[in-house]
């Protein structure tokens, strides 16, 4: 448990810091925030073409299928974390590349579920 | 008179601690059980005893719960809410056992804890009900149903509640695969995938009614106001509710000691209603098991209600029903990320530090160290706070989340605090669509605090020690010194 002082505005104010290998979490006043390091991935940009896990959980479905061509808002993987259940929808019009996880699977924060290319040209929607 | 000298507690988290908590008070023993993942939790080291049962699932094998009870010469099973709280099939097998179950009985569980039969029983006494259908076992049925009572419709589990398995409708487009998801969500849930229909009632309030029955007859303790919704899960509840008159008031608990006494309820239930704008009310369901925000009305009851259950259970009278004191807010401090899309959080509990103040309850899952895992609930705790009225309930509650502080996961905390301080919830207007309706952006954190990141940065968080082992040198589980729980 870690308390620190730090001076706002001529005040001097109580914040809570704990340190982790994945960044620093800091509490102020009821808000809690965490604030990553600084990783070469995250430098890099995340790809608009992997869809990763936004929490831990368990994937209960995967509706996409290598090589399915797909348009954005499509639900491509579902999770369920604590009961509920999440739907990671396609991030734009595309293809399908490769699914990277499998019904039932426990999967980790940030993991890449599925990789997806853009669409190939002229294709359309089927009227879904 | 049926005495109970040791209790089974077959449920995990704030809940099982709250009920160990009064097990102690009353010099009954308690048995935990426990998950593997679960093996350090607190309600586990809080418990007398605490049998293992294995999977993150097997708070939902009534077989091996059963048998640990018996082995461990348990007199009654209190299920707490949740897992198998709601199972008709588990309280009789517990009661075949020898095991008293703390709860209704699995008659009264069939009659009104499942939905479609509720609605009969609430119509047959009439009591008004929510236009729709009791019977949908496949998306057609619920197409047909949702087509005649006119969207926008309501997909909810028949077997239970907690807005799992429950899904809006606003077309019959949208059906079949709400359908669907609302079927899995519900088999994972409660084990069971029935689902019923119901016309979308808006704007309108949660308003519910706790009672106490001994299978005679039943005593209403006032109502809990529970609109502030997300999700359909509740977020803050409070008793009494600030948009209903006297008159509404004693309508809906002589509704609800109605359905109590016609199909015998024994024991601590809810009876939820939905309350229009010209104040029409509709029965909703009945919750057979204590539920989630049962602090408030303790906080103006005086009363224990886990108390009252092991008393009713054990053949005792019921409590004449106090006149209600003041105001209570409870607010459910849950593990997601309220800034981006309630994500569920999950990781380890680095600090923890709950405020010391007057006429303020937290009820809590989690010390300092505990792992809040994926496969359960997001509840971690909730923090109850009287008043005199229901301003100082609320300025209270606002002061006590401001004094705490939960780092290692995200949690719902500040989201709460916007809630509180929000217009709509000043003003006493909140009806269950209330936080949907708008949007909640994070308050700017001052520069200077985020700038304490940066510095501390450079310090590794993750130490080799001189045996090679990784060793988390802020986990309290490595201090050299003591250290306090809930320190």
């Amino acid at each position: 448990m870690s308390w620190t002082t730090v001076e706002i505005a001529g005040k001097v104010c109580r914040v809570a810091v704990e340190r982790t290998a994945a960044g620093v979490w800091i509490g102020w006043r009821g808000r809690t925030v965490f604030v990553p390091h600084e990783r070469r991935d995250a430098a890099r940009g995340l790809s608009e073409d992997e869809v990763r896990a936004p929490m831990t959980g368990k994937v209960v479905r995967v509706p996409a299928a290598a090589g399915m061509d797909v348009r954005e808002g499509d639900v491509l993987v579902i999770l369920e974390a604590m009961k509920m259940e999440y739907r990671l929808a396609s991030p734009h019009d595309g293809r399908v590349d490769a699914v990277h996880c499998a019904e039932g699977e426990l999967v980790d924060l940030g993991k890449t579920l599925v990789t997806l290319s853009d669409a190939p040209a002229g294709t359309s929607g089927d009227g879904r | 008179m049926r005495a109970i000298r040791k209790v089974l507690v077959a449920n995990r988290g704030e809940i099982a601690c709250r009920v160990i908590r009064t097990l102690r008070e009353m010099g009954i023993a308690s048995l935990a059980v426990h998950s593997d993942v679960d093996r350090d939790a607190p309600h586990v080291w809080m418990a007398d005893e605490a049998v293992g049962l294995g999977a993150p699932r097997s708070y939902l094998d009534a077989t091996l719960i059963i048998t640990a009870g018996q082995r461990a010469g348990a007199s009654a099973v209190h299920p707490g809410y949740g897992f198998l709280a709601e199972n008709a099939q588990f309280a009789a097998a517990c009661e075949d056992a020898g095991l008293v179950f703390i709860g209704p009985s699995p008659a009264a569980m069939r009659a009104l804890g499942d939905k479609r039969a509720a609605r009969k029983a609430a119509e047959d006494i009439g009591v008004p009900v929510v236009p729709g259908a009791r019977q949908c076992d496949s998306p057609d049925a619920a197409a047909a149903a949702a087509d005649r009572v006119g969207y926008p419709v309501l997909i909810k589990a028949a077997g239970g509640g907690g807005g799992k398995g429950m899904r809006r409708v606003h077309s019959r487009e949208e059906i079949k695969e709400a359908f669907a998801g609302a079927r899995r969500e519900a088999h994972a849930a409660f084990s069971d995938d029935r689902l019923l229909v119901e016309k979308y009632i808006h704007p309108a309030r949660h308003v519910e009614v706790q009672i106490l029955g001994d299978g005679v007859g039943a005593v209403a303790l006032g109502e809990r106001e529970c609109s502030l919704q997300r999700r359909y899960q509740k977020v803050i509840e409070e008793s009494p509710s600030p948009g209903i008159d006297a008159r509404t008031r004693s309508r809906l608990c002589e509704a609800a000691v109605k359905l109590a006494a016609a199909t015998g309820y024994a024991n601590a239930g809810t009876v939820e209603f939905l309350v229009g704008p010209d104040g029409a009310f509709y029965f909703l369901e009945v919750n057979t098991r204590l539920q989630v925000e049962h602090p408030v009305t303790e906080a103006v009851t005086g009363l224990d209600l886990v108390r009252s259950q092991i008393e009713i259970a054990s053949g005792g009278a019921l409590p004449v029903p106090p006149d209600p004191r003041g105001h209570a807010i409870e607010a459910r401090l849950n593990a997601e990320d309220p800034y981006s899309q309630f994500l569920p959080s999950t990781g380890k509990i680095l600090m923890l530090d709950w405020p010391t103040r007057p006429q303020t309850r937290i009820d809590s899952g989690i010390v300092q160290g505990s792992e809040v895992h994926p496969f359960y609930d997001s509840l971690l705790a909730k923090i109850i706070c009287w008043g005199q009225d229901r301003e100082q309930a609320r300025r209270r509650l606002v002061t006590a989340l401001r004094e705490t502080t939960i780092l290692g996961v995200h949690t719902s905390q500040a989201f709460i605090i916007q809630l509180l301080e929000s217009e709509e919830l000043r003003s006493g207007a909140t009806h269950t669509t209330t936080i949907e309706s708008r949007s909640w952006e994070p308050a700017a954190v001052p520069a200077e605090v985020l700038q304490l990141a940066a510095r501390s940065a450079h310090t590794p968080a993750v130490l080799r020690t001189a045996g090679g082992a990784l060793c988390d040198q802020y986990s309290p589980w490595h201090a050299l010194g003591g250290f306090r729980m809930g320190a």
